[in-house]
C-alpha cells in the first residue's frame, strides 16, 4: 500500500515538475507586450484610459466586440473628424446618410450609441491614443491552462516517512529470518554427523520431517484462521454499519458539468444570486436556468470544456427543458430542515455545513448530515438575536448564564426537526 | 464442549479488539464517491408529496416495499400531469398572490423603459435600514458585475464585458424608476433579474445605487 502511494506521489511531482516546465516555457518569451504605437504621449494615454473607463466600456472593448464594434484600429477606419462627431451625436451622423454609419446601425441591431455632447474634441483625441496604445498590445490567447487541476492538497505529508520506516523494518524481519533459515540448517547437518551419538528421542526430533498438510488439517490451525477470518467479516460489517444513511462525500457526476469553483471562486458570484430561495425559504433552490442565461447569453465559451458545456445550457434553455441535476444533499423526509431559520434567522454562512464550496469543481457532500452532527451544531451554538427584537427579552433573561444555546432555546427538541 | 467455550471466548476478544481499531475520524476521511449510500430506512426517506427539487420519475421505483395501496411504487413523487412530469408549476394566470408585503405584480412589459422611468416613484422610506438592507443585496446579486463601488469593474466583467458603470454617465443621471425597471427586465447584455429579487428588494437596491454609490461618487 505505503509503497505504491510512495511511488505514485512521486510519479505525481514528477509530472507537475514537467507540466509546469512545459507551462513556464512559452510564456516567458510571449509575456512581455509590444510597446505600444510609438510616439504616443503617455500623459494622453493616461487620460484617454480615464475617460475609455467612464464612459466607452458599457458598451466597447478594444479588441473584442462587446454591444458595439471593437475599436481597434478605428482610427485607421474612419478619419479622427468623423470619429468625434459619431461621439457627439450618432444619431446626427446616421440620419445625414453617411454609408459607412448607416450600415454600422443596421449591422449592430439598429442599437442606438449614447452621445456623448460633453466630451471635447481634444478628450476624444485621447481617447483614440488610447484605443491605438492599447490596440498595439498583444493579446492573451485564450484561457490559460488549468495548471493547478490536479488534486493535490490531500497528500499528507507524514506519509512518505511513514512508508520509508514500514519498508525499512520489512527488509530487517526479511533478513533475520533468511538468517534463522540458515543457521537451522546448519545446525540440523551438524546434528545428522553425530546421529549415533544422540539418544532415541533426540533423534526423532532430528529426523522429523516438517508436513505442511497435516498443520493445515490440524484442529488448532483451522479453528485459529476461522476465528481471524469471522473476526475480520465481522468488523468489516460493524465499520459498514456506520455509513448506513451517512453519504458524507457524495459526488454525484450532474448532466452539465458546472463548476462552482469557477462561479464561486474565480468569480466571486454570491450563493444567493442563483440559490435564491436561502433567505425566503425551505429550500436554497436550484436556480432555473433563465438565471443561467443572465450571463450565458453573453458568454459561450468556457475554460475547460469550451462551448461545449455551456451549449447544453442554452439548448436547453431554448427548448424549454428542464435540465435534470443530480441532487447531492438529500436529507431524509423524516427530518424538516429550513435554510431560510438558520441563514436569515440564525446567521449561518453557507460554508459551515457545505464546506468550501468555492474550491469545489465538484461539488461533494461535506457535512455527514447525522442527527448527532445537527445536535452538536445546536448544542454549540448561540442564539443569534443580533438585529432581532424578537430574542431580546429571552436573551436579557438569560445573560446570566453566558450566552443562550439554541439548545436551551428548544434546538434538541424532538418535534422541532421530527413532525 | 469445554473447548466451545474457549474458543467463544478467543472469538469474542478478537472481534472486539479489531473493532477497537476504528478510526475516530473516519467521517472526516470518507472518500468522494459518486453513488449514494445505502439507507437506513427507505419509506421513512423519501417524500410520498411533492417535492420541489427531489423528483423522481421512474413509477417503478421502490416497488420492492410498497407500504400504501397505488400501483406505482413507493418512491415515485413525480406530478404525471404537468409538462416534464415537474412537480412546480407557475402560478395560474391572471392571480395575486396575497401578501403582506404590499406590493401588487410589477406590470409594465420590457419596452415601458421610458414610461417606468417617468413614472415610477420609490415607495420605500429612505433610511439607514433600507440602504443597509440595499447594500447586502447589491453585493449579493450586483458586485460581481457591477463592482463594490459600481464602477463596472467586478471580476465577471473580466469574461462578460461591456457592464455598466453605474457612477458615471447616463446611469448617474438616470431616475429610481429608469434602475428599478432595468433590474426588473434587463437592459442591453443585462439580463433579467425580476425572478430572483421581489419587488421590495429591488427598491432597496436602487435606494442604495441612488443614496449611497451614485453620491459617493460626486463627493469625491
Amino acid at each position: 500500500m505505503s509503497l505504491t502511494n510512495t511511488i505514485n506521489r512521486s510519479a505525481i511531482t514528477l509530472l507537475l515538475l514537467f507540466l509546469s516546465l512545459f507551462v513556464s516555457l512559452p510564456s516567458n518569451g510571449e509575456d512581455k507586450p509590444a510597446a505600444g504605437a510609438a510616439g504616443a504621449d503617455p500623459a494622453k494615454v493616461a487620460e484617454g484610459a480615464k475617460l475609455f473607463e467612464a464612459n466607452c466600456k458599457a458598451c466597447h472593448a478594444v479588441h473584442d466586440v462587446v454591444v458595439g464594434p471593437a475599436l481597434k484600429d478605428v482610427n485607421k477606419r474612419r478619419p479622427i473628424g468623423w470619429i468625434v462627431n459619431f461621439v457627439h451625436n450618432s444619431q446626427k451622423v446616421i440620419a445625414s446618410g453617411d454609408p459607412y454609419a448607416v450600415e454600422l446601425y443596421n449591422k449592430f441591431g439598429k442599437t442606438e450609441m449614447k452621445s456623448f455632447p460633453e466630451l471635447s474634441e481634444d478628450q476624444i483625441k485621447s481617447i483614440v491614443a488610447y484605443i491605438v496604445d492599447e490596440g498595439g498590445k498583444k493579446v492573451d490567447v485564450g484561457p490559460k491552462p488549468p495548471v493547478d487541476g490536479q488534486p493535490q492538497s490531500e497528500a499528507k505529508d507524514e506519509g512518505g516517512y511513514s512508508g520509508i520506516i514500514l519498508i525499512l523494518i520489512i527488509i530487517v524481519l526479511v533478513l533475520v529470518l533468511v538468517m534463522l533459515v540458515v543457521f537451522l540448517s546448519v545446525l540440523k547437518r551438524y546434528l545428522k554427523d553425530k546421529e549415533e551419538k544422540l539418544a532415541e528421542s533426540d533423534r526423532e526430533i532430528v529426523n522429523q520431517k516438517f508436513d505442511v498438510l497435516k498443520v493445515i488439517k490440524s484442529k488448532g490451525f483451522l479453528s485459529i484462521v476461522g476465528i481471524i477470518f469471522v473476526s475480520l467479516a465481522l468488523r468489516a460489517c460493524w465499520n459498514n454499519m456506520f455509513y448506513v444513511g451517512v453519504d458524507q462525500g457524495y459526488a454525484p457526476i450532474q448532466p452539465i458539468p458546472f463548476s462552482h469553483k469557477l462561479h464561486a471562486g474565480q468569480y466571486k458570484i454570491d450563493c444567493n444570486y442563483c440559490h435564491t430561495g436561502v433567505t425566503k425559504g425551505k429550500q436554497a433552490n436550484i436556480p432555473s436556468l433563465n438565471i443561467c442565461m443572465n450571463c450565458h447569453s453573453q458568454i459561450k465559451s468556457g475554460p475547460r470544456f469550451g462551448q461545449d458545456g455551456i451549449a447544453k445550457v442554452i439548448d436547453a434553455y431554448n427548448s424549454n427543458k428542464p435540465v435534470k441535476w443530480v441532487r447531492v444533499h438529500n436529507l431524509p423526509d423524516l427530518a424538516y430542515f429550513n435554510h431560510a431559520q438558520h441563514v436569515k434567522v440564525g446567521g449561518i454562512e453557507c460554508k459551515t455545513c457545505h464546506g468550501q464550496i468555492d474550491t469545489m469543481e465538484v461539488v461533494r457532500q461535506h457535512s455527514p448530515l447525522t442527527m448527532g452532527w445537527c445536535i452538536n451544531c445546536h448544542r454549540e451554538t448561540a442564539v443569534n438575536g443580533k438585529d432581532n427584537a424578537y430574542y431580546d427579552k429571552l436573551l436579557e433573561l438569560h445573560s446570566k448564564k453566558g450566552p443562550l444555546k439554541v439548545a436551551e432555546n428548544g434546538g434538541l427538541e424532538c418535534a422541532k426537526c421530527h413532525y | 464442549m469445554r473447548n466451545a467455550y474457549k474458543y467463544t471466548y478467543i472469538f469474542l476478544i478478537l472481534t472486539v479488539i479489531l473493532s477497537s481499531c476504528v478510526d475516530q475520524k473516519k467521517f472526516e476521511n470518507i472518500g468522494t464517491h459518486e453513488k449514494p449510500n445505502v439507507e437506513f430506512a427507505p419509506n421513512m426517506y423519501h417524500s410520498l408529496a411533492y417535492e420541489p427539487l427531489t423528483q423522481i420519475t421512474d413509477t417503478e421505483a421502490g416497488l420492492w416495499l410498497n407500504s400504501n395501496d397505488s400501483d406505482t411504487g413507493e418512491f415515485f413523487n413525480s406530478n404525471p400531469y404537468n409538462p416534464h412530469k415537474m412537480n412546480m408549476r407557475d402560478p395560474a394566470a391572471h392571480t395575486v398572490r396575497f401578501n403582506s408585503d404590499g406590493f401588487l405584480p410589477y406590470r409594465l412589459p420590457k419596452d415601458c423603459l421610458d414610461y417606468a422611468a417617468r413614472t415610477l416613484v420609490n415607495p420605500l422610506k429612505i433610511n439607514d435600514k433600507t440602504i443597509e438592507d440595499g447594500k447586502i443585496l447589491y453585493t449579493k446579486f450586483c458586485a460581481h458585475c457591477h463592482g463594490e463601488t459600481g464602477q463596472g469593474d467586478g471580476p465577471v466583467n473580466d469574461a462578460f464585458k461591456g457592464v455598466a458603470n453605474l457612477t458615471t454617465g447616463s446611469v448617474k443621471d438616470a431616475t429610481p424608476g429608469h434602475i428599478f425597471h432595468v433590474i426588473t427586465w434587463g437592459k442591453g447584455r443585462m439580463g433579467a433579474h425580476g425572478s430572483q429579487l421581489n419587488q421590495e428588494e429591488r427598491w432597496k437596491i436602487v435606494s442604495y445605487v441612488k443614496e449611497n454609490l451614485q453620491k459617493a461618487e460626486a463627493q469625491q
